[in-house]
């Protein structure tokens, strides 16, 4: 119970760092998504059951604080997810630097996803000319929080929940 | 006789000794003024010795008094820069106070210039990705709000409702991909439709090539498609390019509201008529 109470808190706040701490702070490309960084410890270190909902419900809950398309984050984090778990067997996914790697690339998965999404199902026409350009920046950007965070080892409890 | 003597000797010398204090002391007593040669040598030998004694003295006594203080001047320097704190949040307080002062009451004078009910509403959160634009503000359906209602700043549009939950909604702004707003070059009557470009920038669309359209020229809204009331200030044209070919001109417009630095809006309370 206190584990999940845990994960609520950090997911509220990583929701309220990205919607209203941070953005007032950093100028446009360079806006960290941190919930992607949450799918991503999902797909590579987690061992919760429905981590697929966990990571869809992330997505939806993305999309509820941005843009116009309910469901776009919602299928582009678990697609993420499940690319990542497919390949988190081969992978040594205690290394933190992989992890770092997984969240750059998964961040421009994700631009790229949802761009194919917009070009495909809405009339947001010339998005890309925003979305390409903001991709590598906040991949960067990501990709530095993740290194941040995941500079603390894990911890004896979880490495037993595993 | 030597018995005698020898038998209260101790007492014998006691007495001279004591006879002897007496006579010195009776001497003395004449020049208790002055000091005598003993006096003199007593105390030119203990002169340099008490000064040294007194320079020690004060030496201690200087640092007790300094250790002290210094003990003293910790705690009001302790309480002083806790004043200064409490004295400089309050300054600070206060230039905020009167800056969302100065802020609110231009607000306030659009209002009342407005023809339309409006409601204030505080900006409470931004997208969160780069390449989407909306905001999120602290009013919603308790308000009276519903989707598609126009939202305006001092400076003019700055997009409209989409998303509206109970206490809070999201705007979109007019930069974003996906909004567009019927707008009039106010010089020349121009028409056309202000569409996001993304990266705080619009642009107008379908502005016929003959017609004329300058950089510096002030873009209002048209009132057209029932949204946006009538003569609202959009944007700035920066740039203006007429290619060889086309039946429009490709016209870049600069929104007149600073969308990073929005804190307060007007929410117009129209429903969209067509």
């Amino acid at each position: 119970m206190i584990r999940f109470v845990k994960i609520f808190f950090i997911i509220i706040a990583a929701v309220l760092a990205q919607v209203t701490l941070l953005s007032p702070y950093l100028i446009d490309p360079f806006q960290p998504n941190l919930l992607i960084i949450i799918v991503v410890y999902l797909g590579l270190r987690s061992a919760a059951r429905f981590r697929g909902l966990a990571a869809y419900s992330l997505g939806l809950l993305h999309d509820c604080f941005s843009g116009l398309y309910l469901g776009l984050s919602g299928f582009s984090y678990l697609f993420i997810y499940l690319l990542i778990d497919k390949t988190s067997d081969r992978l040594y996914t205690d290394s933190r630097y992989l992890m770092i790697l997984v969240v750059f690339l998964a961040s421009v998965i994700c631009g790229l996803l949802d761009l194919l999404l917009l070009l495909i199902f809405s009339a947001a026409n010339g998005i890309y000319t925003t979305l390409l350009p903001s991709l590598l920046p906040q991949a960067l950007v990501n990709a530095l929080i993740a290194s941040l965070i995941f500079t603390f080892p894990v911890s004896v409890a979880q490495e037993e929940n595993r | 006789m030597r018995e005698l003597f020898s038998k209260y000797k101790i007492h014998l010398f006691t007495g001279i000794f004591l006879f002897v204090a007496l006579i010195f002391y009776s001497f003395n007593l004449k020049n208790k003024e002055h000091a005598n040669p003993f006096e003199r040598t007593v105390m030119n030998v203990m002169a340099p010795i008490l000064r040294i004694g007194a320079a020690g003295n004060g030496f201690v006594s200087v640092v007790w008094s300094d250790y002290l203080d210094l003990v003293n001047v910790r705690k009001e320097n302790k309480e002083l820069r806790q004043s200064i704190k409490i004295l400089n949040t309050r300054q600070m307080e206060n230039r905020e106070a009167l800056i969302a002062n100065e802020r609110l009451k231009r607000l306030l004078e659009l209002k009342t210039s407005l023809q339309t009910p409006a409601l204030a509403a505080s900006v409470i959160g931004e997208d969160g990705s780069p390449w989407f634009k909306t905001l999120v503000i602290d009013r919603g359906e308790a308000d009276g709000l519903s989707e598609g209602m126009p939202v305006v700043a001092v400076d003019g549009v700055v997009g409209r409702l989409i998303k509206v939950a109970a206490n809070s909604s999201r705007v979109l702004l007019l930069t974003d991909h996906a909004s567009a707003v019927a707008a009039v070059v106010q010089r020349s009557r121009a028409r056309g439709v202000v569409k996001g470009t993304g990266g705080g920038r619009c642009s107008l669309e379908f502005a016929l090539r003959d017609e004329d359209v300058k950089v510096g020229d002030v873009v209002i809204s048209s009132g057209i498609g029932g949204v946006f009331p009538k003569g609202l200030n959009v944007g700035e044209v920066t740039m203006v390019k007429k290619g060889t070919y086309g039946i429009f001109q490709t016209v870049e417009v600069r929104p007149t509201v600073n969308i990073a630095r929005l804190e307060e809006v007007l929410v117009l309370l129209q429903q969209k008529h067509d």
